[in-house]
């Protein structure tokens, strides 16, 4: 990867796995954004496109809502397993509460998404975009605000920074791809996941 | 040797600036937004997504009342990732005699030819401002 002075600087701050975080309240302060250069670290290295339907991924996640299986979340398994196995990054997207209107605080982080998927390293592979939530409140609900949330991100992506909306795709797990099951009401299961998907375009 | 010296220095100055972008980054011009017209945004605006045109048409509406520091960057902000999203838009152009040259090239493929173009040597000054500019690199 070729990096330049901006890079060079931003390597190493930051060590957390790219996930975009659905977060449902307001936050105090401006997090600390990911950097570009780290989103393009743990986003390469897909090897092979892998089979991906999102549209039954979808699916799947609404009918074991809709039948109430696994109905206690510190039993409840990912509901799509095959996404842990390829590259991603886990990062922390704020949003109006019970809405999918991305906050100020969140815009740079948008912004640093969408230089990672313009760099050189990412240009030729297409990603998913999932949305979660926590445990709290209904799953189906919660499942409803992580697709909107997600779209919400692919269309800032799309509109504003002019990503070729080809190359991203968007889905809500909402409470079935708990990151930490063993805590149900945690933070982290509201981060939104960047996964790569497709290679090469 | 007094001009061998005022060559190399000459190279010296002229080096570094082939490779600085002229345009800023997607996440530098987009926290300019966030912090002049976040409040801003909140008063006026809410729920009015991360979409530049929309966010606009919002804030220049609500001209009379955002704050001086909103009014003084918002139009910045915007220009500065528009400039960056035509500077990607020019690479094919600038860049298509180097492509040709090069890296045999289709430049259609874009990202093909990018990634040879910053492989290759002997790189074109423009095509290789473009390439910065435009958040290749």
């Amino acid at each position: 990867m070729r990096l330049g002075k901006r890079g060079l600087r931003d390597i190493g701050l930051v060590a957390a796995a790219l996930t975009i975080f659905v977060a449902p309240t307001f936050p105090a302060h401006a997090q600390e954004a990911v950097t570009r250069d780290d989103i393009i670290k743990r986003l390469s290295g897909l090897e092979a496109t892998p089979d991906l339907n999102v549209a039954a991924l979808r699916q799947r996640a609404l009918e074991r809502v809709k039948s109430k299986a696994d109905a206690v979340p510190l039993k409840r398994p990912p509901i799509a397993a095959e996404l842990l196995e390829l590259p991603r990054f886990m990062v922390e997207v704020q949003f109006d509460p019970d809405a999918s209107t991305i906050r100020p605080e969140s815009y740079q982080t948008l912004g640093r998404i969408a230089d990672a998927l313009c760099h050189s390293t990412l240009l030729r592979y297409g990603f998913l975009i999932v949305g979660r939530t926590d445990a709290t409140g209904k799953r189906e609900y919660n499942l409803t605000l992580s697709q909107k949330r997600a779209d919400s991100i692919r269309d800032a992506l799309v509109n504003t920074f002019k990503i070729s909306s080809k190359r991203l795709q968007a889905v809500g797990l909402g409470e079935e791809q708990l990151q930490d099951a063993a805590r149900p009401a945690t933070a982290i299961n509201q981060q939104v996941q960047v996964v790569t998907v497709a290679k090469p375009l | 040797m007094v001009r061998s010296r005022s060559i190399l220095l000459m190279l010296a100055l002229a080096a570094p600036s082939l490779a600085w972008a002229e345009t800023m980054s997607f996440g530098d011009a987009a926290a300019i937004l966030a912090k002049s017209c976040g409040k801003d945004i909140d008063a006026n605006c809410r729920g009015v997504n991360f979409d530049s045109s929309r966010l606009k048409d919002c804030l220049s509406r609500n001209q009379d009342v955002v704050s001086a520091q909103c009014k003084a960057d918002y139009a910045r902000s915007f220009d500065a990732i528009q400039k960056r999203i035509a500077a990607r838009a020019a690479v094919p152009k600038t860049c298509e005699r180097d492509i040709v040259k090069l890296c045999g090239g289709d430049r259609k493929e874009i990202a093909k030819a990018v990634e040879c173009l910053l492989a290759a040597s002997g790189v074109s000054a423009k095509c290789n401002q473009a390439i910065g500019d435009a958040g290749y690199r």
